[in-house]
């Protein structure tokens, strides 16, 4: 081999593939829930006349019957690998017995199993068992690897690294669309696009999901996001239950209609899926075994050239970093300078750095930077531990911001989607160390531009380390659309030229080099007062200068005005919706845009307080965030001490409702959003204290989902409470294993750790977890809870209370800690 | 597919009260969130004779299913993208949180009554359905979730899967077994 790679996936020729198996199987008396692929090995002659029928038809390849050989899919007495190399070897006497020029691919679908972060399937787990896979069909002589039905972008990676990794043979993967057009985690095909040519596999395509007619407006989708070819396999139409039956309603001549028009939009590599049969192939080679070349081709006068765009796309999302327009890269998830991050990273507490994550987003971010660098932190791991997590609560792309080269490989592997890497530079170690990592996951990568001789002073100096770099990347295949040129923020009180040296750098890459732009751009003021003021002027004029996106705080108000005003003027915000919807209740008196769109209790209650109370604790009682925060605000403005709002005001009204629930009549959603009206309000007055008044929090506890189990909301409730009734919180998060729970604990010296589970099945982790708390840390109280937990179960277990609910663990923590 | 409110509350443990108008807004705001996120997937297929539902000697699935002569596996779900959303609200809002889930809970029982009610439309005449019954209930093996899923290809059909804890996933997902038998009235 290889002889199917040479024009096979050149996109020069036509290449007509098999239609359905399983079907096929069903039609010979295969059962629902039966395994496939022990038909290799019980019934070879009727998969292999199955084949037969379909080079008989013309497909010049067959998928070999090893669809579900996984190991996480397959169940049977057989061993696995006897299984797929049986599968191909069958495909293999057909081929040769149909004779000329035939293919047989491994056929690899999906494990059936979720993937975190929605389901508890570990990426290497996937990987792992794609890799079995693809050994064992390497091994029996397969000619190629076809991904098929991959509903998932994170899987699909698992699937093409391990293709990639356990064999040299060529990768063609398709995917799955849904009803909605995009895969069942969300991603558009622009979105695989991406990933996959990041990969670089050898051709892209569609299978199953609906009929060949539906796939057209997808099929020119991806011709317009791809220049590699493109393969199809549609379902003979949408399936239907009829009496029990699945049935397929598009004939052979109206199925090859249709797959002609697909070669026509550009796909070059044509079969069927679910409900085709011989007949369908047969009907789609009549039509098109003419055609010599591609319609791609003819048009286009050449082949489908290449696109120079430059694409991060995260699990479902795709963004452009763009040229003529910019983006706002979020810098907050970096602890430089920031304590409680620092803090958070440090002890594992998950929730912290995830509400930075999803503050951003909806402040407007495009993409995240993520930097977890403490001194004295495992780098790899817990970089690896926060993109995972940080993955599972926003759809933005990340930027994965290292410079330790482990800890970025790491990251790469397991990042949902093609990431922004930050950074490389002209330093030979640097070079030899990033790029290669960036040619085989993909990915956009920031080019620094600084050497072993350092920042040179001069815009000429920064351009030139950039085409240094440029070029060093052109011997690993990136074009210059994968970079992304950052030409340095350096304090302006430092050097008087920074900033001129800035601008005039900003246009110079763009016009020479054709690469795209960043800038961490309020380094401009270190050493100068008034900080944010000078940083969104700066800003301004960056991108006036072409600036394509900028790494700013998102959260900070000026530098969003400088963003938006900066598009409605250049009209690139269209009808300046953008502008009006942020400002449209803007008056002079508003210091936080923000506050403008975001949520309004407004019609909530009536706007007199309660005869009863003062205004912060009847916002409160009433769980509104924003009146409580705002009665805070005014409450010092009024010359309130802190000490006293928190004293007098807020503890008492969560008091109040604490006891309120205790006695049925506040329910838990009230006693809710009381917390965190309480915390809203406790925030304001927090940052207006001495820091020694702030610091005083008791605790910590350590919470968490225990193994296995993926349902938090209970354990979301806890913190949420336990935070606002004013003690520290370490939240690990969900299914989190027992050594994970006793190195947290004794890390923080805890003395109280709460565990929930929901699923009978996973108490048995539970009590594993209470054990090895009590072993390891005799002085530490263990409290449980969950759905289907009980007084005596916990007792059982061996556990040190039980907490009904929130409240329970509130009471439970309150008593130990007085 | 239409999401009661009254089942929203009931999910939301508000024991028949009214949600008062903060906690009304919230809901309202959750739903508008949940439309967008929701996409419903549903599966079903009938088997005549009791053995598709398996049951490993289940003696409760066996008295639910007494005078049974045919099976429909059902499984449906609405969605992974839900489970994002509700992810994405916990880290800012657990009140929100806990609402949307409510609104999750109130959803996934919306669209197994619907998919009931297309099955008893298929009903051949004569036939009545007796109640859902699912892996878990009285001592039919959590297990058996395997098997269910595995007849319907769920994962592939709509997206379905089992943890290796036997958690449904998306979490807003139902399997069940629906006994059809002859109707007496009739």
């Amino acid at each position: 081999m290889n002889t199917a790679a040479d024009d096979f996936f050149s996109g020069e020729r036509l290449v007509f593939l098999d239609g359905g198996m399983g079907t096929q199987l069903q039609a010979k008396g295969l059962r629902p829930g039966e395994t496939p692929e022990l038909w290799n090995l019980s019934r070879p002659g009727d998969v292999r006349a199955v084949h037969e029928a379909y080079f008989a038809a013309g497909a010049d390849a067959v998928y070999a019957n090893t669809f579900g050989a996984n190991p996480a899919k397959y169940h049977g007495d057989a061993p696995l690998a006897d299984a797929i190399a049986a599968g191909i070897g069958i495909a293999r006497e057909a081929a040769g017995k149909a004779g000329g020029r035939r293919f047989v691919a491994l056929d690899v679908g999906p494990t059936g199993r979720l993937l975190k972060p929605s389901g508890d399937f570990e990426f290497d787990a996937a990987y792992d068992a794609f890799a079995e896979q693809v050994r064992a069909g390497a091994a029996a002589g397969a000619d190629f690897v076809a991904i098929e039905t991959m509903g998932d972008t994170y899987e699909l990676k698992a699937a093409v690294l391990a293709a990639k990794e356990n064999s040299s043979l060529p990768v063609l993967a398709t995917v799955a669309l849904g009803n909605d057009g995009k895969l069942l985690t969300g991603a558009s095909v622009e979105c695989v696009a991406a990933l996959l040519e990041g990969l670089r596999v050898d051709a892209i395509g569609l299978n199953c999901g609906f009929g060949p007619d539906r796939m057209l407006e997808y099929v020119k989708r991806l011709a317009d996001a791809t220049s590699l070819p493109i393969a199809v396999k549609p379902n003979a139409g949408m399936p239907r239950m009829v009496g029990g039956r699945t049935v397929f309603d598009v004939g052979p001549g109206e199925f090859a209609r249709d797959v002609a028009a697909l070669a026509d939009a550009g796909a070059s590599i044509v079969g069927g899926c679910c409900g085709t049969t011989p007949e369908h192939i047969a009907a789609v080679h009549a039509a098109l075994a003419g055609r010599t070349s591609l319609i791609r081709r003819n048009r286009l006068g050449e082949a489908a050239p290449p696109k120079h765009r430059t694409v991060v796309t995260s699990g479902s999302r795709v963004v452009e970093i763009p040229f003529g327009d910019t983006i706002i890269i979020g810098e907050r998830i970096n602890p430089t300078g920031k304590k409680k991050l620092r803090e958070a990273l440090s002890s594992g507490d998950v929730a912290y750095v995830l509400r930075e994550a999803v503050a951003q987003a909806d402040a407007g971010a495009h993409i995240l930077d993520v930097n977890t660098g403490v001194p004295g932190l495992d780098e790899p791991a817990v970089l690896d531990a926060t993109i995972q997590a940080v993955q599972s609560v926003t759809d933005l792309p990340l930027q994965i911001d290292t410079s330790d080269p482990k800890a970025l490989e790491r990251a790469l592997r397991h990042y949902n989607g093609k990431a922004l890497v930050n950074s490389v530079n002209g330093k030979e170690e640097s070079l030899s160390a990033v790029l290669p990592l960036v040619a085989k996951y993909g990915g956009a990568v920031v080019a620094l531009t600084l050497d072993e001789t350092g920042i040179p002073p001069t815009a000429e100096g920064r351009l030139a380390i950039a085409r240094k770099i440029i070029a060093r990347g052109a011997e690993h295949g990136l074009k210059p659309s994968d970079f992304v040129v950052d030409v340095l923020c350096l304090a302006v009180s430092a050097d008087a030229q920074s900033a001129n040296t800035i601008l005039d750098a900003l246009g110079r890459v763009r016009d020479e080099l054709g690469c795209r732009t960043c800038l961490g751009v309020s380094n401009i003021s270190f050493g100068l007062p008034a900080r944010p003021l000078i940083n969104a002027s700066f800003y301004t004029m960056a991108l006036a200068r072409g600036l394509s996106a900028g790494i700013v705080n998102p959260l900070a108000a000026d530098m969003m005005t400088a963003y938006r005003a900066y598009r409605a003027l250049t009209a690139r915000d269209a009808a300046c919706g953008e502008w009006i919807e942020s400002y449209k209740g803007w008056t002079p008196d508003s210091r936080q845009p923000q506050a403008v769109g975001g949520r309004s209790a407004a019609g909530g209650r009536d706007s007199q307080p309660d005869a009863q109370g003062s205004r912060i604790a009847d916002s409160i009682r009433h769980g509104l965030k924003t009146d409580a925060a705002s009665a805070a605000r005014d409450a010092l403005a009024g010359g309130a001490a802190p000490l006293d709002v928190v004293n007098a005001e807020i503890v008492p009204a969560l008091e109040t409702v604490g006891r309120g629930f205790e006695s049925g009549t506040v329910f838990l959603p009230q006693l809710l959003m009381a917390a965190e009206a309480a915390g809203a309000a406790f925030e304001v007055v927090r940052s207006a204290m001495p820091a020694q008044d702030a610091g005083s929090v008791k605790g910590p506890v350590i919470i968490a989902t225990v193994k296995g189990d993926i349902h938090d909301i209970g354990k979301n409730i806890c913190r949420a409470l336990l935070e606002n009734y004013g003690f520290k919180v370490v939240d690990l998060g969900r299914d989190v294993a027992p050594e994970t729970v006793v190195a947290a604990a004794k890390r923080e010296n805890a003395r109280l750790v709460g565990l929930s589970a929901l699923m009978t099945t996973t108490v048995g982790a539970m009590e594993e977890t209470v054990k090895l708390v009590h072993e390891q840390l005799p002085g530490c109280k263990v409290t449980v809870g969950g759905a289907v937990l009980t007084e005596d179960y916990a007792a059982k277990i061996g556990a040190d209370s039980y907490s009904k609910d929130a409240m329970g663990l509130v009471r439970y923590a309150e008593k130990l800690f007085s | 597919m239409a999401i009661d409110e009254v089942q929203i509350c009931r999910y939301l443990r508000l024991y028949g009260r009214a949600p008062g108008a903060a906690l009304a807004e919230r809901i309202k705001a959750m739903r508008k969130a949940a439309d967008a996120a929701i996409r419903p997937a549903r599966v079903w297929r009938r088997f005549e004779g009791l053995s598709a539902a398996g049951g490993a000697g289940s003696q409760s699935l066996a008295k639910h299913l007494a005078g049974c002569h045919a099976v429909y596996l059902v499984c449906a779900t609405i969605g992974v993208a839900f489970d994002a959303l509700q992810r994405r609200t916990a880290a800012k809002s657990p009140s929100d949180a806990f609402v949307l889930q409510a609104i999750g809970a109130a959803a996934i029982e919306a669209l197994m009554d619907e998919t009931e009610l297309d099955i008893r439309r298929e009903l051949p005449v004569g036939e009545t359905l007796v109640s859902r019954y699912s892996p878990g209930y009285g001592d039919y093996p959590l297990a058996e979730q395997r098997r269910l899923l595995s007849v319907l290809d769920a994962p592939r059909s709509v997206g379905v899967s089992l943890t290796d804890a036997l958690v449904m996933v998306p979490s807003k997902s139902v399997s069940a077994v629906i006994g059809a038998k002859k109707d007496q009235s009739a």
